[in-house]
């Protein structure tokens, strides 16, 4: 299973792996700020609800009774409205004076006689545990403590505040997000206190900071980091050029400058080194193969022309065929050694000629192959290597296939597929493989008498690749097991 | 050819390797011919002062100046034949020792029959044709087009159509002759003369080969007509034009 869009080059990868740890890093200490401003949040209101608690004046200002709840519109099942007085008259300054305090008092603080928990609701221990810690931090000791969540409409306490003030003073915006409610009774007393504080809002800048942070680091971070990456992967993408290039001319011309960091420069001065050994080396190989060429087949050209002189005709006539074994060896190293840098140049040639006119060579020799001619098969190939490969494989089959031939050539998508099949005993599967080895000649014809140094498969096998094709070599089996004889295929690509 | 009675061949024999040289003039003198031998490129340009050979048979590969260099010399100084020997046998060579004059090659390690064969069918069409300034002229008839010197046959799309020496010199016979009826001996004694083994092939069996590659239908042959009484025609015309002077 491949990612379809994981990037291949190094520059991708380095810059996707950095990018992922950066996002990760970066989710983390998201996390951490986030859990920490909470905590900070929670504590605040716990705070401010224990402020209320704590700081409620023991006594409404206004009652003159010591120990009188003050006044409450709470449509508590048990108002103590029967401890009422009538107000004390005030001068119209302090009044206003009275007003403010009196209405924030009365928004958060009420006093009652039964729990503020009512039936349904679920206490917040959580808040509960965090207000216990601070009011015992102020020496008081809870008899119970309640804590719990409430929606602003569920809360008639609230809502008649809300409706007393909202006329004049707007709808606040914590309404919408909730209350929550705190009772406290004290120690020896019969009245419950109840704060109430609205939920508070989410800080806005928490996640929008670490996402605008994360953004500026990436941006320098993996900028700076594609911009060096750069550096390194320029050279290696320009060395990769130049070493193809190297692997299909074999020329040294168009070296690259060293370039980039340190460790570039010295892998493609390296590579510059080798390229001049490999170079020299083929040169060497081929100056040395010419002079094989030269140097062995004047000699045998000469031993040709002093056998004509053998008085013995079927002695000249064994002379002869021994000589041309060794030219046809000496011809096929040759040609192995120059199949990897062929020196002409591939032309549109019919291959249904081309096999023809092979076969007719054997016919010509007196040899059975047969050739089922069919349409033409134009295709750009180097028409003096593709004859060579398909003539060794011809006198392979004549030679190890019982003296008979069949050549077909058909079409399969862009490749053209050249069979030529024998009726003889086939090679062992075991071997097969190993046949198209150098100097590999099957069981059956180990023996001298039977010619040839084993490199027709293995020329052939090079000539199919240096089209653009391969070769196969396989058995044929009839219907009970038996070998019916070998097929070999060259495919070479059409165009 | 009386001339083969009255003085024998002259041949001129350069090859810088006298394990070859030597048998080989011997089997030459042994078949008739006179032969002088010389080891280099430069003993060849000596012996060229006082006499003048028939033919020459050049070495390619030779110490100084090499057998290719000196080929153009002969060739186009003193409008000699050449019969190259190689050790390589790539068309490179071929291509380039008939491009630059040379009338034929043969491959080391040759067959030294063959090599006679050759001498003699080199000769014949020497003193046939006389020097032929129009020898590379490149073939044209209905589209198709045979270079003479590359041996290269490519049909109206321009796709090379591979034919062996045989169908070749058959193709040849009748683009020299258009739309004459040749006869089977006519053709075959055109035909014969560099492989030994195509004087008992039989005429009508390279003819149809030539067919199948170059007609459309080979069993309606449009292009090389049977006639009646024994022999064939090529009914077209055949233009010739200088290579590179066309396309």
């Amino acid at each position: 299973m491949r990612l379809r869009f994981f990037p291949r080059s190094l520059l991708g990868q380095m810059l996707l792996a950095v990018a992922a740890a950066l996002l990760v890093a970066q989710a983390f200490s998201a996390a951490l700020l986030y859990r920490a401003s909470e905590q900070r949040r929670q504590i605040g209101v716990a705070n401010g609800l224990a402020f209320q608690l704590v700081s409620e004046p023991r006594f409404d200002y206004r009652e003159a009774g010591p120990n009188l709840p003050p006044p409450s519109h709470t449509p508590s099942p048990t108002p103590p409205a029967e401890g009422r007085k009538p107000p004390i008259p005030v001068p119209p300054e302090a009044r206003e004076e009275q007003e403010r305090p009196r209405r924030w008092q009365r928004l958060r603080v009420e006093h009652t006689l039964i729990s503020p928990l009512r039936p349904g609701e679920t206490r917040d221990t959580n808040r509960e545990n965090l207000l216990r810690e601070i009011l015992a931090g102020q020496g008081i000791e809870p008899a119970e403590l309640v804590v719990t969540n409430r929606a602003v409409s569920d809360d008639p306490y609230v809502k008649q505040r809300l409706r007393d003030t909202e006329k004049w003073r707007g709808r606040p915006d914590w309404v919408d997000r909730g209350l929550i409610v705190a009772g406290l009774l004290r120690k020896g007393e019969k009245e419950w206190t109840v704060a109430r504080v609205p939920h508070p809002a989410p800080e806005p800048g928490a996640v929008g900071g670490i996402i605008a942070q994360t953004m500026i680091i990436y941006v320098m971070l993996v900028g700076g980091l594609a911009l060096l990456l750069r550096r390194i992967t320029r050279p290696l993408a320009a060395l990769t050029r130049r070493m193809e290039q190297f692997a299909r001319t074999r020329e040294t011309d168009g070296q690259l400058e060293p370039a980039g960091p340190e460790d570039t420069r010295r892998l493609i001065e390296a590579h510059n080194e080798m390229e001049g050994r490999i170079a020299a080396l083929l040169d060497e190989k081929d100056v040395m193969l010419g002079a094989i060429g030269h140097d062995l087949k004047t000699p045998l050209a000469a031993l040709r022309v002093r056998i004509e002189s053998v008085e013995d005709p079927v002695e000249r006539d064994r002379m002869a065929r021994t000589i041309e074994d060794i030219t046809r060896t000496l011809d096929d190293i040759l040609s192995l050694a120059r199949v990897g840098r062929p020196s002409d140049r591939p032309e549109n040639t019919d291959l249904a000629a081309l096999t023809a006119s092979v076969v007719e060579e054997f016919e010509d020799m007196g040899e059975d192959v047969a050739f089922g001619e069919g349409a033409r098969l134009p295709a750009l190939i180097r028409a003096t290597w593709l004859r060579r490969a398909l003539r060794n494989l011809v006198a392979n089959a004549l030679r190890y296939g019982g003296g008979k031939a069949r050549v077909s050539l058909r079409r399969e998508g862009d490749m053209a597929v050249l069979r030529v099949d024998d009726d003889g005993p086939g090679i062992p599967d075991h071997e097969l493989g190993a046949m198209l080895e150098p100097f590999r000649r099957g069981e059956a014809s180990r023996s001298r008498e039977t010619g040839g140094a084993g490199l027709g498969l293995t020329l052939a096998r090079a000539i199919a690749e240096q089209h653009g094709g391969s070769l196969r070599i396989a058995n044929r089996h009839h219907a009970d097991g038996t070998v019916a004889g070998l097929t070999a295929e060259i495919r070479v690509s059409i165009g | 050819m009386t001339s083969e009675n009255a003085a024998p061949t002259r041949i001129l024999l350069v090859d810088d390797e006298p394990a070859l040289r030597e048998p080989l003039a011997e089997y030459l003198i042994r078949q008739g011919f006179a032969v002088t031998q010389a080891a280099s490129a430069a003993e060849a340009r000596t012996v060229l002062l006082n006499q003048t050979p028939d033919l020459a048979l050049l070495d390619i590969m030779m110490p100084g100046e090499d057998g290719l260099s000196l080929c153009r010399h002969l060739t186009e100084a003193k409008e000699l034949p050449v019969i190259l020997l190689t050790a390589k046998g790539e068309a490179m060579d071929r291509i380039i020792g008939l491009e630059i004059g040379a009338d034929d090659y043969v491959v080391k390690p040759f067959e030294p029959r063959e090599l006679v064969a050759r001498i003699r069918s080199v000769l014949r069409r020497a003193v046939r044709s006389g020097p032929a300034p129009q020898e590379d002229a490149l073939y044209e008839f209905e589209g198709w087009q045979l270079d003479p010197v590359k041996r290269r046959l490519t049909d109206p799309q321009g796709v090379v159509i591979p034919i062996s020496s045989a169908e070749f010199r058959l193709l040849v016979a009748f683009l020299d002759h258009p739309r004459q009826v040749m006869d089977r001996d006519r053709l075959l004694d055109m035909v014969q003369g560099r492989e030994a083994h195509l004087f008992d092939r039989a005429v009508d069996n390279q003819v149809s080969r030539l067919r199948r590659k170059i007609e459309d239908e080979a069993r309606e042959p449009r292009l090389i007509q049977t006639v009646r009484g024994g022999g064939y025609v090529l009914a077209t015309d055949v233009r010739r034009s200088l290579p590179g002077a066309g396309a």
